[in-house]
């Protein structure tokens, strides 16, 4: 270690320190990245390809704290004159969080809010002052008189949902601590394994690849655990009765106003969709449609049957008669598989259709293909399914 | 020994390297257009209120006889599997002869906030297989099925086993409840039907959100780390933000669609255990009679391996195959060993059966 400060590199890169200019010599330079520079840089990626806003996001918030852990770490390689030994230590504690004074802002704490502003825009961004929720929730819990009754009731229970909420975020909040621990404790675990000699770490991205698999089995034991499950479940339950809350209050407002609230467009929609699949269904549905599909095969294969004894008789030569029974044989059987799917096809669409069974079919053809298909052709299928002779007496 | 051996000038240089891409990127982004994805040629079949089945055209016409149908999950956008020139599963399943069509959700509204899972599978599926059928004039079709489009084409293929010829399941989860699935431990104490009634449509933020909390480190910090290496080439950057453009493009998901989902399929599990009920008719994956083949990915976080696994287990099929990929979620349509493993081993397996 000691040859870094008297090498020719180390006099470069001394020097290079000293002459660069813009913002990116600055985290060079020694000092903290400026809020500016990554600014500068961040408005470089407004409209780049399309990214989304919170990719470039994530991307700067990402990049900052990976500079920031490069130019520590210099800094610790700069100043240690305790060799390698005195670099690891606060190389490992970089990635403590931080809290504990490390490079990396964990993820965890981003991304809950983010969560929150998704769903809830009326709380995100919020932050209560530390306050002592069992003496209020049991002030909320007083019953509630006179002529705005009704209002300060709903308001109590605003008021409860959201400190209950608090409640569980705190919670969750400290599950997400414990996996950032259990994540340095597995990064210290992981670190121990690569003391044999061939395994060590031999550049500043491959310790913190190192650390990022660490921390994601951190979070991952958490996650999965049943904990978890109970905690998660809490926080977004109490964070939709909060929600909830408040889109009542603002239906109250509307209504006030004589303008048109979510539960009535929500109504109107259900009532619609309803609607449709009524609709749908006494137009025949889906069954019939596919009820005609197959009659249409069998009619095909009938007339194809029908049509060969003709062929034959009409036909002069062997060779011909041959070609004229190929496509007689596969129709039969056609119709063979489709009768037999037939038997437990759905009858009921077709049972409560309007109209003789030979109109029908000729409505429901027309419907199938659009309208476009001319009326002799539906006829034709009818005629056909008559000629079949046996499909009334069936069904 | 100690853990790390760092020597000065080598940390050294990956400053400098980074500095270097860092400034880099002001050249490259300027010089870089909207990204765009869905490569390949294709046309409209068939509409349906916000729903489109698009028929994909090759290089030349198809030689299958039966054409294969996409049922993507509603919870992204399809053009993943046509995402560009080089990453695209439709491009060399045309390029083997198949014959492709797909259904785009589109982006329901709150005009679609009542959509059931009966409208979309017995409702749109239905008449999305009935649209190819009749383009091709059959009977029956292919279905490929994807993630939650897969567990859709399955409940499909189980009420409606006449009309498909071949199934083919892609990440698709059967097992909603395998010990390593995350977001099922997370669902499973949700009140879902607080969740829908206070939400309506759940917001497509919100579903990118608990995405990102699977690996959070890794998929909000460490991609965007290794960006930086990436600064300096426009071809890798217009791929890397093609890729972000597609993971954050998502569409809000239908209120009443996702109650069911969540609960018969996630709490319930009932696509195994039975009981799951669409439409009024109960579906038994026993119906499941025709040829199944299986793909997952072993490194998947979104659908475990052994979630799609049982699959083989339930199906009433005697001709079933599965085919375990070496890769990720994504990385089963976009990475090159993808391209180069999945559409050959497709098209073999449905051409000896078609």
């Amino acid at each position: 270690m000691s040859e870094w400060f008297t090498s020719d590199a180390h006099k470069q890169w001394l020097a290079f320190l000293q002459q660069s200019g813009g913002p990116w010599a600055q985290f060079l330079r020694g000092g903290a990245p400026s809020t500016g520079a990554f600014e500068q840089w961040t408005a470089l990626f407004d409209g780049a390809g399309g990214m989304p806003r919170e990719a470039i996001e994530r991307f700067v918030q990402g990049a900052r704290d990976y500079v920031t852990f490069l130019q520590s770490s210099l800094g610790k390689a700069g100043t240690s004159v305790e060799g390698m030994a005195g670099w690891v230590e606060p190389l490992k504690r970089m990635f403590a969080g931080p809290a504990a004074g490390g490079a990396f802002e964990h993820p965890f704490a981003r991304l809950w809010p983010g969560q929150m502003a998704a769903v809830n825009p009326f709380a995100a961004g919020v932050q209560l002052p530390s306050l002592d929720f069992t003496d209020l929730k049991s002030w909320l819990a007083l019953p509630a008189f006179g002529p705005a009754r009704e209002h300060q009731e709903t308001q109590q229970k605003a008021a409860l949902a959201w400190f209950e909420y608090q409640e569980q975020m705190a919670r969750h909040n400290e599950l997400m601590l414990k996996a950032a621990q259990r994540g340095f404790e597995l990064f210290e675990g992981k670190l121990a394994e690569r003391e044999q000699p061939g395994r060590q770490i031999d550049s500043l991205r491959a310790l913190y690849d190192l650390w990022v698999d660490a921390a994601e089995e951190g979070y991952a034991e958490i996650a999965l655990s049943q904990q978890y499950r109970e905690v998660y479940g809490a926080l977004v339950n109490a964070q939709m009765r909060v929600r909830s809350h408040a889109q009542r209050e603002v239906e109250r407002l509307s209504s006030d106003l004589g303008m048109p609230t979510r539960s009535e467009i929500d109504s109107i929609g259900e009532r619609l969709q309803a609607l449709r699949r009524e609709v749908r269904a006494l137009r025949g549905g889906d069954a019939l449609v596919d009820e005609v599909a197959q009659l249409r095969d069998e009619l095909a294969a009938a007339q194809r049957a029908a049509a060969a004894p003709a062929a034959r008789a009409a036909a002069p030569a062997p060779a011909q008669r041959v070609a004229a029974r190929r496509p007689a044989r596969k129709p039969a059987t056609t119709a063979n598989k489709a009768g037999t799917a037939r038997k437990s096809a759905p009858r009921t669409a077709a049972a409560t259709a309007s109209g003789g069974f030979a109109t029908r079919i000729a409505q429901f053809a027309d419907a199938s293909l659009g309208g476009k298909r001319k009326a002799r052709k539906a006829t034709t299928t009818v005629a056909g399914a008559k000629r079949s002779g046996k499909r009334p007496g069936k069904r | 020994m100690q853990p790390i051996r760092i020597e000065p000038a080598k940390a050294m240089d990956e400053v400098l390297t980074t500095q270097r891409k860092l400034a880099a990127a002001l050249d490259t982004l300027r010089s870089m257009d909207d990204v765009d994805f869905g490569v390949t040629a294709k046309e409209e079949i068939y509409r349906e209120d916000k729903v489109v089945v698009y028929r994909f055209k090759g290089e030349r016409a198809p030689t299958a006889k039966v054409p294969i149908l996409i049922v993507y999950a509603l919870v992204n956008r399809p053009y993943m599997v046509d995402l560009q020139d080089d990453r695209s599963l439709v491009k060399n399943l045309l390029a083997k002869g198949e014959d492709v069509y797909l259904i785009d959700w589109g982006y329901p509204d709150a005009a679609d906030r009542w959509l059931t899972l009966d409208d979309y599978i017995n409702g749109y599926i239905k008449r999305a297989v009935d649209a190819v059928a009749r383009h091709r004039r059959l009977r029956k079709i292919n279905l490929l099925g994807i993630c939650q489009g897969g567990a859709f084409s399955l409940c499909f293929a189980a009420l409606h086993p006449a009309r498909v010829q071949n199934l083919i399941t892609m990440v698709t989860p059967v097992d909603f409840q395998t010990p390593d699935n995350m977001l099922s431990n997370w669902v499973q104490k949700l009140d879902i039907d607080l969740f829908v009634d206070t939400l309506g449509n759940v917001p497509a933020d919100l579903m990118n959100l608990c995405y990102l909390m699977l690996k959070p480190v890794r998929l909000n910090q460490q991609k965007y780390i290794g960006l930086v290496d990436i600064l300096d080439n426009k071809v890798e950057m217009e791929n890397f933000l093609r890729m972000e453009k597609w993971i954050f493009d998502s569409p809000d998901q239908a209120g009443e669609a996702f109650r069911q989902f969540l609960k018969d399929f996630y709490q319930g599990n009932k696509l195994v255990k039975g009981g799951l009920r669409i439409g009024g008719q109960e579906v038994h994956l026993g119906n499941i009679t025709m040829p199944v083949l299986n793909v997952f990915a072993e490194q998947d976080h979104l659908v475990p391996p052994a979630a799609s696994r049982v699959l083989g287990e339930h199906v009433g099929t005697k001709d079933y195959t599965q085919l375990a990929f070496r890769g990720g979620h994504i990385g089963i349509y976009v990475s090159g060993r993808a391209q180069r493993e999945v559409p050959p081993a497709i098209h073999d397996w449905l051409a000896a059966r078609c």
